[in-house]
Protein backbone atom coordinates (compact mmCIF):
# COMPACT_ATOMS: atom_id res chain seq x y z
CA UNK A 1 0.00 0.00 0.00
CA UNK A 2 1.46 3.30 -0.86
CA UNK A 3 2.23 5.59 2.33
CA UNK A 4 -0.53 8.26 2.53
CA UNK A 5 0.64 11.52 1.47
CA UNK A 6 1.75 14.47 4.43
CA UNK A 7 -1.48 16.63 3.83
CA UNK A 8 -3.89 13.26 3.81
CA UNK A 9 -2.49 12.83 7.24
CA UNK A 10 -2.56 16.10 8.01
CA UNK A 11 -6.16 16.24 6.89
CA UNK A 12 -7.36 12.84 8.68
CA UNK A 13 -5.94 14.67 12.00
CA UNK A 14 -7.75 17.85 11.56
CA UNK A 15 -10.89 15.44 10.24
CA UNK A 16 -10.38 13.36 13.37
CA UNK A 17 -10.46 16.17 15.69
CA UNK A 18 -13.16 18.33 13.80
CA UNK A 19 -15.47 14.98 13.90
CA UNK A 20 -15.18 14.59 17.55
CA UNK A 21 -15.55 18.44 17.94
CA UNK A 22 -18.60 18.30 15.57
CA UNK A 23 -20.10 15.34 17.84
CA UNK A 24 -19.46 17.55 21.07
CA UNK A 25 -19.66 20.79 20.43
CA UNK A 26 -17.86 21.82 23.88
CA UNK A 27 -14.92 24.13 22.30
CA UNK A 28 -17.13 26.08 20.37
CA UNK A 29 -19.80 26.38 22.94
CA UNK A 30 -17.18 27.43 25.77
CA UNK A 31 -15.31 29.08 23.46
CA UNK A 32 -18.02 31.09 21.91
CA UNK A 33 -19.70 31.31 25.17
CA UNK A 34 -16.46 32.93 26.51
CA UNK A 35 -15.94 35.24 23.22
CA UNK A 36 -19.73 36.69 23.71
CA UNK A 37 -18.69 37.15 27.29
CA UNK A 38 -15.72 39.26 26.67
CA UNK A 39 -17.57 41.32 24.29
CA UNK A 40 -19.97 42.11 26.80
CA UNK A 41 -17.46 42.76 29.52
CA UNK A 42 -15.95 45.44 27.11
CA UNK A 43 -18.92 46.81 26.48
CA UNK A 44 -19.75 47.69 30.17
CA UNK A 45 -16.40 48.36 30.82
CA UNK A 46 -15.96 51.32 28.31
CA UNK A 47 -19.71 52.84 27.03
CA UNK A 48 -20.88 55.54 29.61
CA UNK A 49 -24.07 56.47 29.78
CA UNK A 50 -24.04 59.41 26.27
CA UNK A 51 -22.80 57.76 24.05
CA UNK A 52 -24.22 54.07 22.67
CA UNK A 53 -21.23 53.14 20.75
CA UNK A 54 -16.87 53.49 20.67
CA UNK A 55 -15.21 54.42 17.77
CA UNK A 56 -13.91 51.84 14.53
CA UNK A 57 -10.65 51.78 16.99
CA UNK A 58 -12.09 50.33 19.89
CA UNK A 59 -14.29 47.68 17.87
CA UNK A 60 -11.42 46.14 16.45
CA UNK A 61 -9.51 45.96 19.77
CA UNK A 62 -12.20 44.58 21.13
CA UNK A 63 -12.92 41.94 18.34
CA UNK A 64 -9.18 40.53 18.46
CA UNK A 65 -9.16 40.57 22.22
CA UNK A 66 -12.36 38.04 22.19
CA UNK A 67 -10.87 36.16 19.73
CA UNK A 68 -7.21 35.63 21.76
CA UNK A 69 -8.91 35.12 25.04
CA UNK A 70 -11.51 32.91 23.77
CA UNK A 71 -8.94 31.56 21.71
CA UNK A 72 -6.79 30.05 24.49
CA UNK A 73 -9.54 28.16 25.76
CA UNK A 74 -9.86 26.69 22.03
CA UNK A 75 -6.16 26.16 21.98
CA UNK A 76 -6.50 24.28 25.91
CA UNK A 77 -8.84 21.78 24.90
CA UNK A 78 -7.06 20.73 21.43
CA UNK A 79 -4.76 18.76 23.39
CA UNK A 80 -6.72 18.03 26.75
CA UNK A 81 -8.37 15.52 24.97
CA UNK A 82 -5.09 13.50 23.92
CA UNK A 83 -3.66 14.56 27.43
CA UNK A 84 -6.80 12.97 29.32
CA UNK A 85 -6.41 9.61 27.33
CA UNK A 86 -2.85 9.41 27.04
CA UNK A 87 -3.20 9.28 23.40
CA UNK A 88 -0.75 11.91 22.51
CA UNK A 89 1.96 8.77 23.33
CA UNK A 90 0.20 6.58 20.40
CA UNK A 91 0.25 9.23 18.50
CA UNK A 92 3.51 10.02 18.79
CA UNK A 93 4.46 6.87 18.57
CA UNK A 94 2.84 6.22 15.39
CA UNK A 95 5.01 6.90 12.48
CA UNK A 96 2.91 10.01 11.36
CA UNK A 97 5.42 12.86 10.42
CA UNK A 98 4.77 15.29 13.91
CA UNK A 99 4.58 18.13 11.40
CA UNK A 100 1.89 16.76 9.95
CA UNK A 101 0.35 16.23 13.28
CA UNK A 102 1.26 19.65 14.00
CA UNK A 103 -0.56 20.95 10.24
CA UNK A 104 -3.43 18.81 11.44
CA UNK A 105 -3.97 20.16 15.05
CA UNK A 106 -3.67 23.83 13.65
CA UNK A 107 -6.14 23.55 10.96
CA UNK A 108 -8.86 21.91 13.18
CA UNK A 109 -7.99 24.27 16.18
CA UNK A 110 -8.11 27.54 13.58
CA UNK A 111 -11.26 25.95 11.70
CA UNK A 112 -12.89 25.68 15.16
CA UNK A 113 -12.55 29.29 15.92
CA UNK A 114 -12.89 30.77 12.75
CA UNK A 115 -16.76 29.38 13.24
CA UNK A 116 -16.38 31.16 16.69
CA UNK A 117 -15.87 34.35 15.13
CA UNK A 118 -17.99 34.32 12.08
CA UNK A 119 -20.62 34.35 14.74
CA UNK A 120 -18.95 37.06 16.46
CA UNK A 121 -18.40 39.77 14.43
CA UNK A 122 -21.87 40.10 13.75
CA UNK A 123 -22.21 40.57 17.71
CA UNK A 124 -19.98 43.13 17.59
CA UNK A 125 -21.97 44.91 14.38
CA UNK A 126 -24.78 44.40 16.84
CA UNK A 127 -24.17 45.71 20.07
CA UNK A 128 -21.98 49.09 18.70
CA UNK A 129 -23.50 49.05 15.37
CA UNK A 130 -19.70 48.46 13.20
CA UNK A 131 -20.12 48.40 9.50
CA UNK A 132 -18.43 44.50 9.08
CA UNK A 133 -20.89 44.40 5.96
CA UNK A 134 -19.04 46.29 3.04
CA UNK A 135 -15.82 44.49 3.53
CA UNK A 136 -17.20 41.46 5.09
CA UNK A 137 -14.92 39.35 2.25
CA UNK A 138 -12.14 41.02 3.63
CA UNK A 139 -12.65 40.69 6.67
CA UNK A 140 -13.63 37.27 7.03
CA UNK A 141 -9.95 36.99 5.43
CA UNK A 142 -8.19 38.71 8.33
CA UNK A 143 -10.10 36.77 10.66
CA UNK A 144 -8.84 33.69 9.39
CA UNK A 145 -5.08 35.00 8.80
CA UNK A 146 -5.54 36.08 12.63
CA UNK A 147 -6.34 33.15 13.71
CA UNK A 148 -3.74 31.33 11.76
CA UNK A 149 -1.18 33.08 13.03
CA UNK A 150 -2.44 32.60 16.74
CA UNK A 151 -2.73 29.59 16.56
CA UNK A 152 0.21 28.42 14.43
CA UNK A 153 1.76 29.39 18.00
CA UNK A 154 -0.64 28.23 20.38
CA UNK A 155 -0.43 24.77 19.09
CA UNK A 156 3.10 24.25 19.92
CA UNK A 157 2.75 25.99 22.95
CA UNK A 158 -0.36 23.94 23.91
CA UNK A 159 1.48 21.21 23.12
CA UNK A 160 4.66 21.34 25.31
CA UNK A 161 2.61 22.37 28.41
CA UNK A 162 0.14 19.13 28.40
CA UNK A 163 2.02 17.73 31.55
CA UNK A 164 2.82 21.37 33.20
CA UNK A 165 1.23 21.54 36.74
CA UNK A 166 0.96 25.75 35.78
CA UNK A 167 -0.50 24.87 32.28
CA UNK A 168 -3.45 27.08 31.89
CA UNK A 169 -2.19 30.16 34.11
CA UNK A 170 1.11 29.46 31.83
CA UNK A 171 -0.36 29.14 28.31
CA UNK A 172 -1.83 32.63 28.35
CA UNK A 173 1.26 34.61 29.87
CA UNK A 174 3.41 32.75 27.17
CA UNK A 175 1.45 33.60 24.37
CA UNK A 176 0.37 36.90 24.43
CA UNK A 177 3.32 38.52 24.12
CA UNK A 178 4.39 36.36 20.79
CA UNK A 179 1.03 36.73 19.66
CA UNK A 180 0.58 40.56 20.00
CA UNK A 181 2.39 41.16 16.90
CA UNK A 182 -0.84 39.00 14.97
CA UNK A 183 -3.08 41.17 17.23
CA UNK A 184 -1.40 44.43 16.08
CA UNK A 185 -1.84 43.98 12.34
CA UNK A 186 -5.12 42.28 12.32
CA UNK A 187 -6.45 44.92 14.64
CA UNK A 188 -5.26 47.80 13.19
CA UNK A 189 -6.65 46.51 9.48
CA UNK A 190 -9.85 45.71 10.82
CA UNK A 191 -10.26 48.48 12.72
CA UNK A 192 -9.39 50.73 8.88
CA UNK A 193 -11.97 48.34 7.31
CA UNK A 194 -14.16 49.30 10.06
CA UNK A 195 -14.26 52.96 10.00
CA UNK A 196 -16.60 54.46 6.86
CA UNK A 197 -14.88 57.91 7.45
CA UNK A 198 -11.53 56.26 6.46
CA UNK A 199 -9.99 58.05 3.11
CA UNK A 200 -8.75 55.02 1.00
CA UNK A 201 -7.71 51.26 2.42
CA UNK A 202 -4.17 51.18 2.13
CA UNK A 203 -3.52 51.02 5.74
CA UNK A 204 -6.02 48.08 5.30
CA UNK A 205 -3.69 46.56 2.22
CA UNK A 206 -0.15 47.09 4.16
CA UNK A 207 -1.44 45.53 7.34
CA UNK A 208 -3.38 42.88 6.00
CA UNK A 209 0.03 41.85 4.01
CA UNK A 210 1.96 42.49 7.35
CA UNK A 211 0.12 39.81 9.05
CA UNK A 212 0.37 37.37 6.23
CA UNK A 213 3.93 37.81 5.77
CA UNK A 214 3.94 36.83 10.32
CA UNK A 215 1.83 33.95 9.67
CA UNK A 216 3.82 32.32 6.96
CA UNK A 217 6.60 33.01 9.28
CA UNK A 218 5.15 31.64 12.14
CA UNK A 219 3.98 28.15 10.65
CA UNK A 220 6.75 27.88 9.12
CA UNK A 221 8.62 27.87 12.84
CA UNK A 222 6.23 25.55 14.28
CA UNK A 223 6.13 23.43 11.76
CA UNK A 224 10.28 23.32 12.23
CA UNK A 225 9.82 22.98 16.07
CA UNK A 226 7.16 20.97 16.83
CA UNK A 227 8.88 18.04 17.04
CA UNK A 228 11.81 19.00 19.13
CA UNK A 229 9.25 20.38 21.39
CA UNK A 230 6.91 17.98 21.85
CA UNK A 231 9.49 15.09 21.62
CA UNK A 232 10.55 15.48 24.90
CA UNK A 233 7.59 14.05 26.27
CA UNK B 1 20.07 67.81 33.53
CA UNK B 2 18.35 65.34 35.95
CA UNK B 3 16.94 63.11 33.58
CA UNK B 4 20.53 62.19 31.89
CA UNK B 5 22.03 61.50 35.17
CA UNK B 6 19.27 59.58 36.50
CA UNK B 7 19.15 57.43 33.45
CA UNK B 8 22.57 56.73 33.53
CA UNK B 9 22.72 55.93 37.16
CA UNK B 10 19.99 53.26 37.03
CA UNK B 11 21.60 51.82 33.80
CA UNK B 12 25.37 50.99 36.09
CA UNK B 13 22.65 50.54 39.35
CA UNK B 14 21.16 47.44 37.72
CA UNK B 15 24.48 46.32 35.44
CA UNK B 16 26.30 46.55 38.87
CA UNK B 17 23.35 44.67 40.88
CA UNK B 18 23.50 41.84 38.12
CA UNK B 19 27.26 41.48 38.69
CA UNK B 20 26.78 41.17 42.15
CA UNK B 21 24.26 39.01 42.12
CA UNK B 22 26.00 36.44 39.78
CA UNK B 23 28.93 36.79 42.23
CA UNK B 24 26.94 35.44 44.95
CA UNK B 25 26.07 32.35 42.77
CA UNK B 26 29.58 32.26 42.17
CA UNK B 27 30.38 31.89 45.89
CA UNK B 28 27.53 29.68 46.57
CA UNK B 29 29.05 27.31 43.21
CA UNK B 30 32.89 27.42 45.27
CA UNK B 31 31.00 26.70 48.81
CA UNK B 32 29.33 23.91 47.25
CA UNK B 33 32.66 22.58 45.77
CA UNK B 34 34.55 22.61 48.54
CA UNK B 35 31.47 20.80 50.53
CA UNK B 36 31.85 18.51 47.84
CA UNK B 37 35.77 18.10 47.96
CA UNK B 38 35.78 17.69 51.72
CA UNK B 39 33.41 14.85 51.41
CA UNK B 40 35.54 13.37 48.77
CA UNK B 41 38.45 13.32 51.35
CA UNK B 42 36.19 11.76 53.81
CA UNK B 43 35.53 8.79 51.72
CA UNK B 44 38.53 7.88 50.08
CA UNK C 1 37.16 18.35 32.04
CA UNK C 2 38.12 20.85 34.50
CA UNK C 3 38.89 19.75 38.20
CA UNK C 4 36.78 21.27 41.01
CA UNK C 5 40.08 23.44 42.23
CA UNK C 6 40.49 25.22 38.98
CA UNK C 7 36.80 25.43 37.91
CA UNK C 8 36.51 27.26 41.44
CA UNK C 9 39.94 29.80 40.41
CA UNK C 10 38.09 30.54 36.54
CA UNK C 11 34.51 31.78 37.75
CA UNK C 12 36.34 33.91 40.91
CA UNK C 13 38.41 35.21 38.22
CA UNK C 14 36.21 36.04 35.44
CA UNK C 15 33.96 37.37 38.25
CA UNK C 16 36.33 40.21 38.85
CA UNK C 17 37.43 40.60 35.48
CA UNK C 18 33.94 41.41 34.78
CA UNK C 19 33.77 43.06 37.58
CA UNK C 20 36.49 45.70 36.98
CA UNK C 21 35.37 46.04 33.58
CA UNK C 22 31.82 46.81 34.70
CA UNK C 23 33.36 49.66 36.87
CA UNK C 24 35.75 51.04 34.07
CA UNK C 25 33.12 51.43 31.42
CA UNK C 26 31.12 53.12 34.00
CA UNK C 27 33.97 55.81 34.42
CA UNK C 28 34.86 55.81 30.68
CA UNK C 29 31.50 56.66 29.03
CA UNK C 30 30.56 59.85 31.03
CA UNK C 31 33.59 61.59 29.65
CA UNK C 32 32.85 60.34 25.98
CA UNK C 33 29.23 61.39 26.41
CA UNK C 34 30.23 64.91 28.05
CA UNK C 35 32.41 65.20 24.91
CA UNK C 36 30.14 64.89 22.24
CA UNK C 37 28.71 68.09 20.83
CA UNK C 38 24.58 68.97 22.10
CA UNK C 39 22.05 68.08 19.55
CA UNK C 40 19.83 71.31 18.37
CA UNK C 41 16.51 70.79 19.09
CA UNK C 42 16.93 68.51 22.62
CA UNK C 43 19.74 69.99 24.23
CA UNK C 44 21.26 68.02 27.31
CA UNK C 45 18.53 65.77 27.41
CA UNK C 46 19.51 64.08 23.94
CA UNK C 47 22.66 62.51 25.46
CA UNK C 48 20.58 59.91 26.85
CA UNK C 49 20.78 58.51 23.29
CA UNK C 50 23.93 57.30 23.50
CA UNK C 51 22.97 54.95 26.56
CA UNK C 52 19.34 54.11 25.86
CA UNK C 53 20.08 53.12 22.17
CA UNK C 54 22.80 50.81 22.45
CA UNK C 55 20.60 49.23 25.35
CA UNK C 56 18.57 48.66 22.82
CA UNK C 57 20.60 46.94 20.32
CA UNK C 58 22.12 45.04 23.15
CA UNK C 59 18.28 43.54 24.03
CA UNK C 60 17.93 42.29 20.21
CA UNK C 61 21.41 40.81 20.03
CA UNK C 62 20.73 39.29 22.98
CA UNK C 63 17.36 37.75 21.67
CA UNK C 64 19.08 36.73 18.70
CA UNK C 65 21.79 35.00 20.38
CA UNK C 66 19.12 33.08 22.98
CA UNK C 67 17.40 31.51 19.15
CA UNK C 68 20.70 30.83 18.03
CA UNK C 69 21.38 29.06 21.86
CA UNK C 70 17.82 27.63 21.42
CA UNK C 71 18.40 26.14 17.99
CA UNK C 72 21.18 24.21 18.94
CA UNK C 73 19.46 23.04 21.74
CA UNK C 74 16.47 21.89 20.09
CA UNK C 75 17.96 20.62 16.90
CA UNK C 76 21.11 19.09 17.99
CA UNK C 77 20.65 18.64 21.71
CA UNK C 78 23.11 21.15 22.57
CA UNK C 79 23.51 21.43 26.52
CA UNK C 80 26.07 24.15 25.67
CA UNK C 81 23.30 26.00 23.57
CA UNK C 82 21.04 25.55 25.65
CA UNK C 83 23.17 27.31 28.49
CA UNK C 84 24.02 30.01 25.58
CA UNK C 85 20.39 30.43 25.25
CA UNK C 86 19.69 31.25 29.38
CA UNK C 87 22.47 33.33 30.01
CA UNK C 88 21.62 35.65 26.73
CA UNK C 89 18.06 35.81 27.94
CA UNK C 90 19.36 37.28 31.57
CA UNK C 91 21.34 40.05 29.84
CA UNK C 92 18.76 40.91 27.59
CA UNK C 93 15.84 41.05 30.15
CA UNK C 94 18.50 43.19 32.46
CA UNK C 95 19.54 45.54 28.98
CA UNK C 96 15.76 45.49 28.53
CA UNK C 97 14.75 47.36 31.50
CA UNK C 98 17.60 49.62 31.30
CA UNK C 99 15.95 50.91 27.50
CA UNK C 100 12.35 50.75 29.39
CA UNK C 101 13.84 52.58 32.48
CA UNK C 102 16.01 55.09 29.91
CA UNK C 103 13.21 55.76 27.33
CA UNK C 104 10.33 57.07 29.35
CA UNK C 105 13.05 59.25 30.86
CA UNK C 106 14.24 60.61 27.87
CA UNK C 107 10.04 61.10 26.24
CA UNK C 108 9.02 62.99 29.32
CA UNK C 109 12.43 65.14 28.92
CA UNK C 110 12.17 65.72 25.22
CA UNK C 111 8.50 65.02 24.24
CA UNK C 112 6.17 65.60 28.06
CA UNK C 113 4.79 62.17 28.12
CA UNK C 114 6.97 58.57 29.51
CA UNK C 115 5.07 56.81 27.07
CA UNK C 116 3.79 56.88 23.33
CA UNK C 117 2.69 54.07 21.86
CA UNK C 118 4.99 54.49 18.96
CA UNK C 119 6.07 51.92 17.31
CA UNK C 120 9.90 51.71 17.92
CA UNK C 121 9.27 51.60 22.27
CA UNK C 122 6.26 49.35 21.99
CA UNK C 123 8.51 46.79 20.09
CA UNK C 124 11.49 46.91 22.53
CA UNK C 125 8.63 46.31 25.17
CA UNK C 126 7.32 43.49 23.48
CA UNK C 127 10.46 41.95 22.93
CA UNK C 128 11.56 41.96 27.09
CA UNK C 129 8.12 40.89 27.80
CA UNK C 130 8.89 37.76 25.23
CA UNK C 131 12.20 37.20 27.30
CA UNK C 132 10.77 37.37 30.33
CA UNK C 133 7.97 35.11 29.31
CA UNK C 134 10.92 32.78 28.52
CA UNK C 135 12.63 32.74 31.71
CA UNK C 136 9.35 32.07 33.05
CA UNK C 137 8.88 29.28 30.74
CA UNK C 138 12.08 27.66 32.19
CA UNK C 139 11.21 27.91 35.52
CA UNK C 140 7.38 26.84 35.15
CA UNK C 141 6.97 24.87 32.20
CA UNK C 142 7.34 21.77 33.87
CA UNK C 143 9.58 18.92 32.71
CA UNK C 144 9.72 20.21 29.21
CA UNK C 145 10.43 23.42 29.86
CA UNK C 146 13.56 24.18 28.57
CA UNK C 147 12.53 22.93 25.24
CA UNK C 148 9.05 25.00 25.19
CA UNK C 149 10.86 28.07 26.36
CA UNK C 150 13.76 27.21 23.24
CA UNK C 151 10.16 27.53 21.09
CA UNK C 152 9.26 30.99 22.44
CA UNK C 153 12.89 32.16 21.72
CA UNK C 154 12.99 30.87 18.21
CA UNK C 155 9.46 32.65 17.55
CA UNK C 156 10.69 35.89 19.58
CA UNK C 157 13.35 36.58 17.04
CA UNK C 158 11.38 35.64 13.42
CA UNK C 159 9.55 38.60 15.55
CA UNK C 160 11.72 41.46 15.87
CA UNK C 161 12.89 41.95 12.20
CA UNK C 162 9.35 41.78 11.13
CA UNK C 163 8.82 44.37 13.42
CA UNK C 164 11.79 46.23 13.42
CA UNK C 165 10.72 46.48 9.53
CA UNK C 166 7.38 48.11 10.38
CA UNK C 167 8.84 50.67 11.65
CA UNK C 168 10.19 52.55 8.48
CA UNK C 169 6.51 52.78 7.16
CA UNK C 170 4.73 53.38 10.34
CA UNK C 171 5.97 56.35 11.54
CA UNK C 172 5.83 57.66 14.91
CA UNK C 173 7.14 60.06 17.08
CA UNK C 174 10.31 57.90 17.51
CA UNK C 175 13.33 58.74 14.89
CA UNK C 176 13.51 56.01 12.14
CA UNK C 177 16.20 53.61 11.58
CA UNK C 178 17.84 56.41 9.93
CA UNK C 179 18.63 58.30 12.69
CA UNK C 180 22.67 56.75 13.22
CA UNK C 181 23.56 56.99 9.76
CA UNK C 182 22.17 60.80 9.91
CA UNK C 183 24.07 61.67 13.09
CA UNK C 184 26.28 64.62 12.61
CA UNK C 185 29.88 64.10 12.61
CA UNK C 186 30.40 64.60 16.06
CA UNK C 187 28.51 63.33 17.88
CA UNK C 188 29.43 59.93 15.74
CA UNK C 189 32.61 59.20 17.40
CA UNK C 190 31.18 59.22 21.08
CA UNK C 191 28.11 57.03 19.55
CA UNK C 192 29.86 54.19 18.18
CA UNK C 193 32.58 54.29 21.63
CA UNK C 194 29.36 54.23 23.90
CA UNK C 195 28.37 51.09 21.15
CA UNK C 196 31.68 49.48 21.03
CA UNK C 197 31.69 49.35 25.48
CA UNK C 198 28.83 48.39 25.93
CA UNK C 199 28.85 45.85 23.52
CA UNK C 200 31.81 44.57 25.41
CA UNK C 201 29.99 44.71 28.37
CA UNK C 202 27.45 42.36 27.25
CA UNK C 203 29.89 40.16 25.75
CA UNK C 204 32.21 40.07 29.69
CA UNK C 205 29.03 39.19 31.38
CA UNK C 206 27.82 36.64 28.67
CA UNK C 207 30.90 34.86 29.08
CA UNK C 208 30.77 35.18 32.39
CA UNK C 209 27.83 34.04 33.29
CA UNK C 210 28.56 31.00 31.18
CA UNK C 211 31.70 30.28 32.72
CA UNK C 212 29.54 30.33 35.85
CA UNK C 213 26.68 28.09 34.24
CA UNK C 214 29.27 25.58 33.27
CA UNK C 215 30.66 25.08 36.19
CA UNK C 216 27.14 24.75 37.49
CA UNK C 217 26.59 21.79 35.77
CA UNK C 218 29.56 20.81 36.13
CA UNK C 219 28.92 20.54 39.92
CA UNK C 220 25.86 18.40 39.38
CA UNK C 221 27.44 15.85 37.70
CA UNK C 222 30.17 16.24 40.41
CA UNK C 223 27.89 16.03 43.12
CA UNK C 224 25.68 13.21 41.38
CA UNK C 225 29.32 11.22 41.14
CA UNK C 226 30.34 11.63 44.17
CA UNK C 227 26.82 10.39 45.50
CA UNK C 228 26.77 7.70 43.94
CA UNK C 229 30.37 6.86 45.49
CA UNK C 230 29.34 7.30 49.19
CA UNK C 231 26.35 5.21 48.33
CA UNK C 232 28.18 2.05 46.87
CA UNK C 233 31.05 2.51 49.82
CA UNK C 234 29.33 3.23 52.96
Amino acid sequence: MARPSWISQAARIAWKDLHIEGRSREVVYTMGFMAALVVLVFSFAFISGQENTVGPDAVAGILWVAVLFSGTVALSRSFDRERESEAIRSLLLSPVPRSAIYAGKLAATAAMMFLVELLLAPLLAALFSAGIWPHALWLSLLLMLGTIGFCSVGVIFSAALLRARSRDALLGALLFPIVIPVLLAASRATAYLLDPAAPDLDPALFWTRFLAALDVVFVVVGLWSFEPVVMGE
Amino acid sequence: MIYVALAYGFIWGAVFTYVLLVGRRVARINAEIEDLRRRVKLGS
Amino acid sequence: MLSPMSSRRNSSTAFIVGLLLTMLGFFVVPLLVAMAPLERTMGLVQKIFYFHVPCAWLLMLSTFVCAAGSLAYLFRGSERGDRLALCSAELGVLFGLCVMVTGPLWARAAWGAFWTWDVRLTSSLLLWLMLIAYGLARRYGGANGRRLAAAMALFAAADVPLVYLSVNIWRGLHPTTKVVSSLAPGMRTPFFFSLAIFSALWGVLLALRMRVEGAQAQLVELALTVEDAEEKSP
